[in-house]
């Protein structure tokens, strides 16, 4: 018996391990295609090559993947309406900033006084609800009829987007401390001003943060839009180019760079906001 | 996130006439600024202006060629169809990828690339595809909108109680059964959230997607004002934005109180 079996194995090695393995590999099959990192793979395997395939086939005027990222690529030296790629991400972004610091500088002491004083949210307050309501991209067309087709009307335009929620979450940040901590304040013998640096304002900040980040991706979409309508660089300019041109490299190009950077903006306020209120624990 | 007035202390006579005051000071100073001449008025009409073009505009199609109404009609109804969409579409699928795990691994990383593209800029690739009708309007209004459908609804079924979740199981319950008896009733609160949010995303694309490229709507009206060099025109198109995004949210709003009610018991 002992014998026979040796000699068997001996014989022929392979086959007998071999299935063995196929076995064991049909066995946890159903567990490897199911792992999230397969899973992962197979998403993106399946979206670019859906891509490709409707490409190929010129459904929905669709460009191929590679024209997309050759026509970036050549975008990066070839400078299109005298800039570059960098140089179109650099105008579209040099907007943002300018209307959001402004924004950020007007709005959260705007929102911060509504909320300490009555006299200032009973004045400011009804104005500031009046305009609420208004999407910040119908400021486009009479932002063009006040500062023209140059900067002055994006950051304008940017302005109206940003400001809403920062006021908003500045005001509700501070109005939404926890009262308990103006009573240790009082009982340790603070004063008005203590109230407001050490309970008020810190204890708004991670309200006051997400505004920020609100209005930053608000800005995003409010500086794409004034360059769709009217502009000669950034990267609304560039997709609106693409779409008069009938090239549709063009627009994913454009497509695939913003939703790029703003991916990249919000990564980079994520981290600021662990950085700076650390004190924050949300889910 | 509207801003109520919490002060219950000491109200006085003053403090409340004070928002009545400023607003009347608001519009006073606005109307003597333009009748002054320290705005163009090219630059800037009075409100007055805006009321008169207002009462005009609902019976006379003069300067773009159709009523006020008519206008509004055509930017709701592409907004209506849009949202309705978006909802049909996004909801179940946020639900789906919050239960099953595989639906989720297949899902979301396509979803992930889609998200942090602002549906404003899928604008001239809308109209390159399907020119500038409805029907582009609708693309639009539907990509903003069901974005925030289907988050809310994945978060809504994550944060169901895993308690109840083991107690099914235990009782032996099948994954469909659990999806449709704990999971979607439990997320229905954060689901009915999302009608907001994706409505007031989808009227901001709206508006955007109108003033690049329409011969109807709102939009249009406004970028008609400013072709005309008519500010009247372009502060009525705004102020009619507004409006209609506010009718809409507060219709919005009742409805998900009206739904909340049912399952709050």
């Amino acid at each position: 018996m002992v014998l026979q079996s040796k000699s068997v194995s001996v014989k022929n090695p392979g086959p007998s391990k071999l299935a063995a393995y196929i076995k064991r590999f049909l066995h946890y099959l159903p567990v490897i295609l199911t792992h999230d990192v397969t899973l992962f793979v197979m998403s993106i395997a399946f979206f670019f090559s859906a891509w490709e395939l409707l490409a190929s086939f010129g459904l929905m005027r669709i460009p191929k993947i590679t024209n997309v990222f050759k026509y970036l690529w050549v975008l990066m030296f070839d400078p299109l309406a005298g800039r570059t790629l960098i140089g179109h991400i650099a105008a579209s972004l040099n907007r943002v900033v300018w209307g959001f610091l402004i924004a950020v500088i007007v709005g959260i002491p705007l929102g911060l006084a509504m909320a300490m004083n009555r006299y200032v949210d009973k004045i400011v307050g009804p104005i500031f609800n009046l305009f609420k309501p208004m999407p910040p991209i119908a400021w486009i067309s009479i932002s063009i009829l006040w500062f023209g087709i140059g900067e002055t009307s994006k950051i304008f335009v940017i302005l109206t987007g940003t400001l809403i929620p920062c006021i908003i979450n500045a005001y509700n940040g501070v109005r939404l401390v926890d009262p308990q901590l103006y009573d240790v304040v009082r009982m340790l013998g603070g004063n008005k001003r203590d109230e407001i640096f050490l309970v008020q304002i810190p204890g708004s900040l991670p309200s006051i943060f997400a505004g920020v980040q609100l209005a930053l991706s608000m800005a995003w979409t409010c500086v794409v839009a004034a360059e769709l309508i009217a502009a000669r660089t950034g990267m609304g300019f560039i997709i609106i180019m693409g779409m008069n041109l009938t090239r549709p490299e063009m627009i994913f190009g454009g497509i695939v760079v913003i939703g790029f950077v703003g991916w990249l903006l919000a990564a980079v306020l994520n981290l600021m906001e662990r950085w700076l209120c650390p004190w924050k624990r949300e889910i | 996130m509207a801003i109520e007035n919490t002060d219950r202390h000491g109200e006085s006579f003053f403090t409340r006439i004070l928002p009545y005051l400023s607003l009347t000071a608001f519009f006073l100073i606005w109307q003597l600024l333009v009748d002054f001449d320290v705005i163009p008025r090219q630059l800037l009409a009075t409100p007055i202006d805006v009321i008169k073009l207002f009462i005009r505009k609902l019976t006379d199609e003069s300067p773009d060629g159709a009523l006020l109404l008519a206008h509004t009609w055509i930017s709701v109804k592409e907004a209506f169809l849009g949202y309705i969409l978006a909802l049909t579409v996004g909801i179940p699928f946020g639900l789906m990828m919050g239960w099953f795990r595989i639906f989720r691994g297949l899902t979301q990383p396509i979803f992930e690339i889609i998200r942090p593209i602002p549906p404003v800029a899928l604008i001239p690739l809308a109209i390159f595809w399907f020119g500038i009708g409805l029907s582009s309007k609708v693309f639009i209004i539907w990509i903003s909108g069901v974005i925030p459908c289907v988050i809310n609804s994945y978060v809504g079924v994550k944060m169901t109680n895993p308690t109840l979740i083991n107690m099914a199981k235990t009782y032996g319950a099948t994954s469909w059964g659990i999806f449709f008896k704990i999971c979607i009733p439990s997320s229905l609160p954060m689901v009915f959230g999302a009608l907001q949010i994706a409505l007031a995303y989808s009227w901001i694309s709206l508006v955007a997607a109108e003033l690049v490229a329409a011969n109807a709507g709102l939009g249009f009206l406004i970028t008609m004002g400013r072709r005309l060099i008519m500010p009247d025109m372009v502060l009525l198109g705004m102020a009619m934005v507004a409006l209609t995004g506010a009718i809409l949210g507060f219709v919005i709003s009742k409805v998900e109180k009206r739904l909340l009610a049912g399952i709050r018991r």
